[in-house]
């Protein structure tokens, strides 16, 4: 049971108050599958993405070859879809952060290929305070859907979180772990 | 009497007060339809707007802890004990903040206004200057009233005062339970906000004779290097200026005044130079711990808001004597208002006590007397790069500094380079830093963190323009026509806090938009920050730009509390330009600038209730506002769904309903997560229905180019939602936008006249009333 509790964040920032926290993952393979079996996910990237790298290779490149490897469509929140553009890629959609999850609330919202709402969201880029409280939402007013994060710390708000990495190498092994579980189970 | 007749006879009584206090015989303008409101009084204006800029939001925790039958789990659609569901709660906790907001500047107004009548006299004659003619545009739309005398400021803080009571009470266990209902109390309490604001830069500016009716005020020093510091300095921090003018009083009357630096942190610093042309602006909220533990002050006094709360231990720290003066921020210290001043100096200089004195023009005299004695006592000399240097040597990167950091910053990163003698990380990170302080508290090495940013703080001292309060009435005249039209392509607003994410940003983003002829206006810590940067002839923003209320100026009204005269310069609009009468007449007023009026609110960085207020005062009055990423915090924004909403309007001069498909305003409150993103937004939201084709042409080039410019080429992809005839496009960008609406399957559409959202939902407003 223990791997299945919340740790305390080390950025003791934002730390939840409250009954229902994330379930936090350290298993790659565990988030892969996680993301396999959704229906409809959605890949909603931050402009952190554009600002970090790991080991010269730039978030974002990561985040576009998890999208690549299962087909996820991709919303473009802040000004990121500038280096998206840079890199070849095209966005899905062109939504803030909050007005996308604005949309992500209504059961009834056909989502970003006008499929149908998003069973699963994935936040990867957005900074913490703004992510935080966007995952708050969808906790509280969007219960037909799952959220979860691929950022570095915690998300006590989301289903599924990483949890606090102390070093960007653990973060870096777990990116590169997802993505060859994910073109395993393919 | 049966019950009707007594409801009647209640109503009556009510009109009967409302029309006493307001001088209903005088005939200034007819009377509107609501005069002195009362919380239901608009809430049918409340739940238009809340229709189509629907709350969002965004709970800190999933509980509620507000009363003993709790702690209540609100989670997965559960109800509290109460019977509050998770949405009620956060509108009950938007109430809150908007409530203590607002009582602090109405608790501001209330000192002032009191304290300057016990000068001057409730008689003394409000004039601000021939230019001004509607003095005091809230008072008179909200309340109905065109104040004369320091009596009628009073009059008008009693109604805030009023109906604060009915709203906090509103809070209370087993009362309100709606979420809406929330809301529109919430924007009731912002409404109230801006005429507390209002009624307390009246006061202040012909109580203390600030400037007023001028564009060129002075330019005061800025910075944290602008303190002599071989002399005595007094640093003042809050917001209520009674004590920092007594300061200075005593100063000039005792031949003092070259011999005694007096520089301000927050709102307090930026009333002191509107008083006095030797006063400095140390800087915004950001810098107060810092500059506190610099020890440069030989005397701190404090007013009222914004400051530490733990300053008396940090004065102590550094050997600052310290003088609290309000009574909203006593401190725990010894009341030594009936004291002897001699002896009050005595104590403070030889046994280093700390004070409470509640009398301002003693605590401004024992604050110069201390001043002299203390600082020839004290050493005061910012640690040298090679000392920084040392002490940043004992880091070992262990990154509890950043985990305790609101903004996760590599701190540790940046010691552990001073110690290795790169100061560059360093002062970056000052640059962004709110000055919380956590990291050094939490330091198992106790290293002196903010001691070490001394030698990677810059060294340099700037110049902010002197708040100048109310727009001028000529000023409106000639720029009312080319918002209206569109022409203007909007009124950018940057107020509140500012540091966060960069400080920077704020001149940025203000500078962007006085160059593409936008009228910028700040007030308070980000008209602070907006001078802290200079270009390549090392001159401010304020060099740079004119200060006048017209395309491409860059205006600083002043502090917090002048925060109403920019919301007052949108009133000034309809009733100058457009003729429509303010006085109690709040509805159709409101509606106007919805419709009309291009203008846009920037909160950036991390603040306090008092944001959550105002920011709530505007969008009742249909300005939107947008926040900076940290201001997720706030919990609440409003909203729309552009393409699924209803956006149909009133076309006033037809009198028909016409759904425009138009998104504008497209939300009253956004947060953007970066500048990039925030400028691109502002231009939006400055897009209103009544632009001419010209105007929301120059509206829709400023939109693509900064799109372009920052959003990584290309053409917005709601374009199409904003062009209604191919003539509101931009020739620059026509043949490309035409394309895209081509491919986008777009149709003309018609161009309103008079848009409203009069005769749109239930009000006692005729739609006649808006057709001026």
């Amino acid at each position: 049971m223990k791997e299945d509790m919340m740790v305390l964040p080390t950025h003791r920032v934002n730390v939840l108050t409250g009954i229902k926290s994330a379930k936090v993952i350290e298993d790659a393979s565990e988030y892969a599958a996680l993301i396999r079996r959704a229906k409809r996910p959605l890949l909603v990237l931050g402009p952190k993405l554009a600002e970090i790298s790991l080991d010269g290779k730039l978030l974002l490149e990561y985040a576009l070859e998890i999208a690549k490897v299962v087909n996820i469509p991709l919303c473009a929140t802040s000004h990121i879809k500038g280096k998206m553009v840079e890199l070849g890629a095209k966005p899905d959609s062109e939504y803030d952060v909050v007005e996308i999850i604005n949309h992500l609330k209504s059961p009834a919202w056909q989502g970003v290929r006008k499929e149908g709402n998003h069973d699963l969201v994935i936040f990867f880029g957005i900074r913490t305070d703004i992510g935080n409280q966007g995952l708050s939402t969808l906790k509280h007013f969007a219960p037909h859907l799952k959220t979860m994060t691929l950022c570095k710390y915690v998300y006590p708000h989301a289903d599924y979180s990483l949890p606090n990495f102390r070093k960007d190498a653990q973060w870096k092994e777990f990116l590169e772990k997802l993505i060859s579980s994910l073109k395993e189970e393919k | 009497m049966t019950e009707v007749a007594e409801k009647k006879e209640k109503k009556t009584r009510r009109q009967r007060e409302v029309e006493k206090l307001i001088r209903a015989e005088d005939q200034w303008e007819p009377i509107g339809a609501t005069p002195m409101p009362e919380i239901p009084d608009l809430r049918n204006w409340d739940m238009r707007l809340l229709k189509t800029y629907a709350p969002w939001y965004a709970p800190f925790c999933d509980l509620c802890c507000f009363c003993t039958y709790g702690k209540c789990d609100l989670t997965e659609c559960r109800r509290g004990a109460c019977g509050i569901d998770i949405a009620g709660q956060q509108g009950r906790i938007i109430l809150l903040a908007c409530c203590m907001g607002m009582s602090a500047h109405a608790g501001h107004a209330r000192h002032i206004i009191d304290y300057l009548i016990e000068r001057h006299g409730e008689d003394y004659k409000i004039d601000l200057g021939s230019n001004v003619a509607v003095e005091a545009p809230h008072i008179r739309t909200v309340l109905g009233l065109k104040p004369e005398t320091l009596g009628d400021l009073r009059t008008a803080i009693e109604y805030v005062e009023r109906e604060l009571i009915h709203l906090v009470s509103a809070l209370h266990t087993g009362q309100e339970g709606s979420y809406l209902d929330y809301e529109s109390k919430a924007l009731h309490a912002g409404m109230l906000d801006h005429v507390g604001m209002e009624a307390a830069d009246i006061a202040q500016i012909v109580g203390f004779k600030y400037p007023t009716s001028v564009a060129d005020t002075p330019l005061a020093g800025l910075g944290l290097a602008s303190i002599d510091t071989a002399k005595p300095m007094i640093l003042v921090i809050g917001h209520n200026p009674a004590s920092s003018t007594n300061v200075i009083d005593y100063l000039r009357q005792n031949n003092l005044y070259d011999k005694i630096e007096v520089g301000g942190i927050c709102c307090t610093a930026l009333e002191t130079t509107r008083y006095s042309d030797s006063a400095k602006v140390i800087g915004p909220l950001s810098r107060q711990l810092y500059y506190v533990r610099t020890g440069m002050a030989d005397v701190i006094m404090t007013d009222e808001q914004c400051i530490r709360t733990d300053i008396v231990e940090e004065a102590k720290k550094v050997g600052s004597a310290l003088i609290a003066t309000s009574d909203k921020a006593c401190y725990g210290l010894e009341d030594a208002t009936e004291k002897d001043i001699d002896e009050i100096v005595r104590q403070i200089v030889e046994e280093g006590k700390q004070f409470l004195i509640l009398d301002h023009a003693k605590a401004g005299e024992v604050a110069v007397k201390v001043a002299l004695k203390l600082a020839p006592q004290r050493k005061k000399v910012l640690i040298s790069e090679s000392e920084a240097q040392e002490l940043a040597k004992v880091c070992r990167e262990c990154e509890i500094c950043e985990r305790v950091c609101p903004n996760l910053f590599s701190i540790g990163h940046g010691i552990r380079q001073v110690g290795q003698g790169n100061f560059e990380p360093l002062r970056q990170l000052f640059d962004q830093c709110i000055g919380c302080g956590k990291c050094e508290e939490e330091c198992p090495r106790h290293i002196p963190i903010f001691k070490i940013m001394q030698a990677a703080a810059s060294k340099d001292t700037f110049k902010v323009r002197v708040g100048r309060g109310p727009i001028m009435d000529t000023e409106i005249r000639n720029v009312g026509a080319p918002i209206v039209l569109g022409t203007i392509p909007g009124v950018v607003a940057f107020v509140g806090c500012s540091n966060l994410p960069d400080i920077d940003d704020v001149v940025e983003m203000a500078e962007e938009f006085a160059k593409r002829k936008y009228i910028v206006v700040l007030s308070g810590c980000a008209a602070m920050v907006a001078g802290m940067k200079k270009d390549a002839d090392g001159l401010t923003i304020y060099e740079r730009y004119p200060g006048n209320f017209d395309a491409g100026g860059v205006v600083n009204v002043g502090s917090c509390v002048a925060n109403a005269h920019i919301t007052g310069a949108a009133m000034k609009i309809a009733n100058i330009f457009a003729t429509l009468p303010l006085r109690g007449n709040y509805e159709v007023i409101a509606d106007y600038i919805l419709n009309r009026v291009g203008a846009v609110g920037v909160a950036w960085g991390a603040y306090s209730q008092k944001a959550a207020s105002i920011a709530t005062g505007c969008n009742r009055l249909g300005i939107p506002v947008l926040l900076g990423p940290h201001s997720s915090k706030y919990r609440r924004l409003y909203l729309s769904k552009k393409g699924e909403d209803d956006w149909r309007v009133m076309d006033g001069r037809k009198a028909e309903v016409v759904d425009t498909g138009e998104p504008s305003p497209e939300h009253l409150l956004y947060v953007t997560e970066t500048k990039e993103k925030a400028m691109v937004m502002i231009s939006k939201l400055c897009i209103r229905k009544n632009d001419t084709p010209q105007g929301r042409g120059i509206k829709l080039n400023h939109y693509i180019s900064l799109y372009k410019k920052y959003m990584g080429g290309g053409l917005p992809d709601d374009l199409h939602l904003y062009v209604r005839t191919d003539r509101d496009l931009p020739i620059v960008y026509k043949k490309e936008a035409m394309a895209y609406l081509k491919e986008v399957g777009w149709k003309p559409k018609p161009v309103l006249s008079l848009p409203t959202l009069i005769g749109t939902y239930p009000s006692k407003v005729p739609l006649e009333a808006v057709i001026h």
